[in-house]
């Protein structure tokens, strides 16, 4: 039943597109995403008007004082399971302009963000990457059924594993210790 | 005493399930269509070709969190959906799909009234919900809603009649045999009286709220329309609420106009060919329709009410008058 | 009625000569220094000896113990600065709204960041600063750091009184139609709009103050960035005012490389806006098609330059980069192309009842109107107000293109997307003479780091209308005011006008149709 439901959940992502005091850069690319060249519907992508009706939000520009608080309701209304894609450089860290007086500096001041597309601005292919690689990342790996052999190989590898971390403790930090005396020697000496 | 055949034909064939796959498949070739007019793909990788993208949304939906908004009316948000869907599901049942329809009766003598009455019921249990949802967007558009679906209600009513008096009849199964010429052949009403299906699939464009009457869901102003504040299983059953609509009003198209389910039997159980002529009737005027949706932009609310007001409903009663004369004076000597 | 004869300067010399010093060939066509209210006496007499006049910008700029206030006032043929200064204790001025009513945002402007007091104008709240930003602080002074500004808490959002039955709906920072945030509350009365009253600020970088901290060549990258979609304008301005400060010649085949690459900006740019316009009115397919045949034009960018959106070609001294003479024949033939499509989109235009229905008769802007609003672009001379930079006062290579002034007369939602589309055309036309006749030679020159101490305004015509820089340094490495006035900012207050009246369902066309870019407006 979980596996339709992730199915369902990674065929189907619906989107809902903020912008938050972006250049327009991004979110022309963002557009450009629904065009014939690159075609986002493929992957059953749908832009989607209202906040309730989405489940990933993707987020572009450095976040402005007045867009702060709007982001942050935008981002609440949205319902359970919800994800948060920041594209573009001042999405990640305010980019350009860091440090200016009205600029918070990237999403993740605000809301918790699942993936970040740097950029300025990242090309269509490359949000597209993103998204697909936000989806695979829903889908976890299935374990792989393992023969005997491989089974016992990686029993053995555990066992060497745990001994080896209780042996190196003491030779590591006496040879941090050593490399610290010798840095220290030559500016004392000065 | 329980008819388990009766049970299985309202579960699965022609009932719910059926109908339920028949809206997912007819949202499907509504995507393509648009998207390759449009230059472009469309959905692609949910299941072959993209044949599972409704169902992986509409199971996404399903699971999805339900908010309700503190100062929504309860009752009416929370079971509105639901049974709009239930009730276009039910019209849906009287129309002959196999020969027979899902209650395998024969029909009887006015359930044309029947199912349009059913089809507005559930139009007005959209506007309920979008009115219950405590959003001026909401609200506006549910006001929109009401306007345009009791408006164009009228000429619908007016232009289903033409087929019943040219049939002289007002049971769905006599008009969707045909009307028997005097030389014996049934032929369907299409071609008896052309104007009426062209009116008719306008004013079906109206009724299904698909572009250029698409005013309520007009997403450049009233963000999400009706279901704005929907979420989760409630959303889901909204969207399947208007596909299944486009389904009902296509069905009704090809009962009235298209000759419904009979067609030519070539071998083994006629049953079979009735459902494939029927189906196959039905996504041609899905794609007719989707055609004109896609060519159009969006009008006003004022132009779609001058429309319906000035220029649908006078067509309607001619078309009316134009039929009653023809089928007093000239079909019966043809 | 132009008035192309009349020498604006010698009008005011006669009228107010004594009163007034006039430096000519400042700032312009000449730089007209005045004190206590007298701006309001220049204006007067401007406006009575030619109706073209109107106001591009005004900028302030702290000058230490006093805070200037610069009127830029452009004619039919010349562009006239009007300098004043307020003492800082006491910053007030007269307002020139009742002269010129399109002055009003700018005014407002003024006040925001520097806190000059306009008497009879006077802003309430904040235009372009949030909501928590502190009272009495203003960013642009230079006593300001941008980092060491404690907000206040944002007050509680008041609810609107009851105004009976007049619904106001918010078309919110968050909003499908709207690319960028910002807020509208249009009151409608039924279906009609009583007033809309707007919001800016969501998009405000403080790119101004930022740019008074950076070197002049990261300032290009910067300003770049006030706007994606007109980037290489931006550029091009500030790069054009600071060479005129340092008094560059730029060599013959960088004004050429730079046309184009404007040109294609131009390009690329109205054909979002055309495409964009048919999104709003419900026309999906149209969308796509515009935005289809957009990307050979994304192409061409990246060919020439790099990289799809941020071209950055523009330099101080020239252009970073040569178009290869290998690439030009796939430049042409991508025109070519583009320029078969253009008869089906006319047509379209032309004859589409849909289109026809939701673009006739809707945001009609008079041309009076136009004029007292200032507004600039494809609104202007939709409406018949024929202005373009280009032509009216032409820079790099423009003088010595032909091409025609695309001027339109209904002044409704359907002129102004044709001005669009016939400028189009005319820009594959600009684009293959200049690729034609590019002369030969070097593409950029070096210019020394340091920039000597003065001051200079460009204005260039970007695909939203006329864009203005003013530049001042001071002798450093880093600018001491750089200030911008974007399109769509002269443009917004004819939207709050045309709007009035029409059906709410014709907001999203109307706004559309002066194609707003809020990034732009808010830097």
């Amino acid at each position: 039943m979980t596996n339709t439901v992730t199915w369902a959940r990674v065929k189907s992502p619906w989107v809902l597109h903020f912008n938050s005091g972006a250049c327009n850069g991004c979110d022309i690319e963002i557009v450009a995403l629904l065009t014939p060249k690159y075609d986002v519907e493929r992957f059953g992508v749908k832009l989607e008007p209202s906040p309730r009706h989405a489940d990933v939000l993707l987020v572009t520009g450095c976040v402005t004082q007045q867009c702060a608080e709007r982001l942050k309701r935008v981002y609440d209304q949205m319902p359970q399971p919800k994800f948060v894609v920041a594209i573009g450089a001042c999405a990640c860290s305010g980019g350009v302009f860091q440090g200016n007086y009205n600029v918070v500096g990237g999403v993740d001041k605000v809301i918790p963000v699942t993936a970040y597309i740097p950029g300025c601005p990242p090309r269509p292919e490359a949000i597209l990457d993103g998204v697909v690689k936000l989806l695979n990342a829903l889908n976890p790996p299935k374990p792989k059924k393992l023969s005997k052999q491989e089974k016992q190989a990686e029993a053995l590898k555990t066992e060497q594993a745990k001994q080896a971390v209780a042996a190196p403790e003491v030779v590591v930090a006496s040879q941090v210790v050593k490399s610290v005396i010798e840095e220290v020697k030559p500016i004392v000496k000065q | 005493m329980i008819d388990i055949w009766l049970i299985l034909r309202i579960l699965i064939f022609p009932g719910f399930a059926f109908i339920l796959l028949l809206t997912l498949f007819c949202d499907w070739i509504e995507r393509k269509l648009e998207a390759r007019i449009q230059n472009r793909v469309g959905p692609l990788v949910a299941g072959p070709a993209g044949l599972f993208q409704p169902l992986a949304d509409f199971i996404k939906l399903l699971t999805k969190e339900d908010i309700e908004p503190r100062d929504a009316k309860k009752t009416v948000f929370k079971f509105a959906p639901l049974v709009a869907f239930t009730i276009m599901v039910f019209a849906i049942c009287f129309l002959p799909i196999d020969g027979a329809s899902v209650l395998s009766t024969g029909g009887f003598s006015g359930d044309l009234i029947v199912i349009l009455t059913f089809s507005t019921v559930a139009s007005f249990l959209l506007f309920l919900s979008g009115w219950a949802s405590a959003n001026p967007y909401g609200t506006i558009s549910s006001a929109r809603v009401l306007t345009q679906f009791l408006g164009y209600d009228i000429p619908l009513f007016l232009i289903a009649l033409t087929p019943a008096f040219i049939v002289g009849s007002l049971s769905i199964f006599n008009i969707a045999s045909g009307f028997t010429l005097a030389s014996g052949q049934l032929v369907p009403i299409i071609l008896l009286a052309p104007w009426a299906f062209v009116l008719f699939i306008i004013t079906m464009q109206a009724e299904l709220e698909k572009d250029p009457f698409d005013v309520p869901d007009a997403e450049s102003e009233l963000v999400g329309g009706v279901c704005t504040e929907f979420t989760g299983a409630k959303l889901a059953f909204l969207h399947l609420t208007r596909d299944v609509q486009i389904v009902f009003g296509s069905a009704l198209v090809v009962e009235l106009f298209l000759g419904g389910p009979y067609g030519p039997v070539f071998f083994g159980v006629p049953a079979f060919w009735y459902s494939l002529w029927f189906v196959l009737k039905l996504l041609a005027v899905v794609i007719i329709t989707e055609y004109i949706t896609t060519l159009f932009a969006r009008l006003r609310i004022d132009q779609v009410l001058t429309a319906n007001w000035k220029i649908l409903l006078p067509a309607a009663i001619l078309s009316l008058m134009l039929t009653v004369i023809l089928v007093h004076w000239v079909y019966p000597l043809v | 009625m132009s008035n192309n004869n009349i020498d604006i300067v010698k009008v005011i010399q006669s009228k107010l000569g004594d009163k007034v010093q006039i430096q000519l060939g400042q700032l312009g066509t000449a730089a007209i220094n005045v004190s206590n209210g007298l701006h309001r006496e220049v204006l007067k007499a401007m406006l009575e000896a030619d109706e073209k006049t109107g106001l591009t910008a005004i900028s302030g700029v702290d000058l230490g113990t006093t805070l200037g206030v610069l009127y830029h006032v452009h004619t039919s043929n010349a562009f006239v600065t009007i300098r004043a200064e307020v003492p800082k204790d006491n910053p007030k001025i007269q307002t020139i709204v009742d002269l010129i009513p399109g002055a009003a945002f700018h005014e407002y402007e003024v006040s925001d960041l520097l806190g000059v007091i306009f008497v009879g104008n006077e802003l309430k709240g904040h235009l372009v600063l949030s909501e928590n930003w502190p009272e009495g602080i203003y960013p642009l002074r230079k006593d300001v750091k941008a980092t060491e500004v404690k907000l206040s808490p944002a007050p509680e959002e008041e609810k609107a009184p009851d105004i009976g039955k007049l619904v106001k709906i918010i078309i919110g920072p968050q909003h499908p139609a709207l690319l960028e945030p910002e807020k509208f509350a249009v009151t409608v009365d039924g279906e009609i709009v009583t007033k809309v009253e707007p919001r800016i600020g969501y998009v405000h970088r403080g790119i101004e103050k930022a740019s008074e901290s950076r070197t002049y060549v990261q300032d290009v990258y910067l300003v770049e960035r006030i706007c994606g979609i007109c980037n290489a304008c931006h550029a091009y301005g500030f790069v054009a005012a600071v060479e005129k400060i340092l008094k560059t010649q730029v060599p013959e085949r960088a004004k050429y490389l730079r046309v184009v690459t404007l040109e294609l900006n131009r390009l690329h740019s109205h054909l979002l806006t055309l495409g964009h316009a048919g999104l709003e009115i419900g026309y999906e397919t149209l969308f796509q098609y515009f935005w289809r045949d957009r990307e050979p034009i994304m192409d061409l960018i990246e060919l020439t330059s790099g990289n799809r959106v941020y071209a950055s070609l523009m330099t101080i001294g020239g252009v970073r980069r040569d178009i290869k003479d290998v690439d030009v024949p796939k430049i042409k033939t991508t025109l070519e192309d583009l320029r078969k499509k253009i008869p089906f989109y006319r047509q379209v235009y032309e004859n589409e009842p849909s289109i026809k229905a939701r673009m006739r008769n809707v945001g009609r802007l008079s041309r009076e109107d136009a004029i007292k609003l200032c507004v600039v672009g494809p609104v202007a001379r939709g409406s018949g107000y024929d202005i373009d930079v280009r032509k009216d006062d032409p820079y790099e290579a423009y003088g010595e293109i032909p091409f025609n002034k695309i001027v339109y007369k209904e002044g409704d939602t359907w002129a102004r997307m044709n001005v669009r589309m016939d400028e189009v055309e005319e820009s594959i036309n600009i684009i293959q003479y200049a690729l034609d006749h590019m002369p030969k030679g070097p593409f950029r020159i070096d210019v020394p780091r340091n920039v000597i101490a003065g001051e200079s305004i460009s204005r260039n015509e970007a695909p939203r209308g006329e864009l203005f820089y003013y530049v001042k340094s001071n002798g450093t490495a880093n600018p001491e005011r750089v200030k911008v006035r974007t399109p769509t900012f002269a443009n917004i207050p004819s939207f709050l006008q045309t709007a009035i009246g029409e059906n709410i369902a014709d907001v999203p066309p109307n706004f559309v149709s002066l194609d707003p870019c809020f990034s732009c407006t808010d830097r």
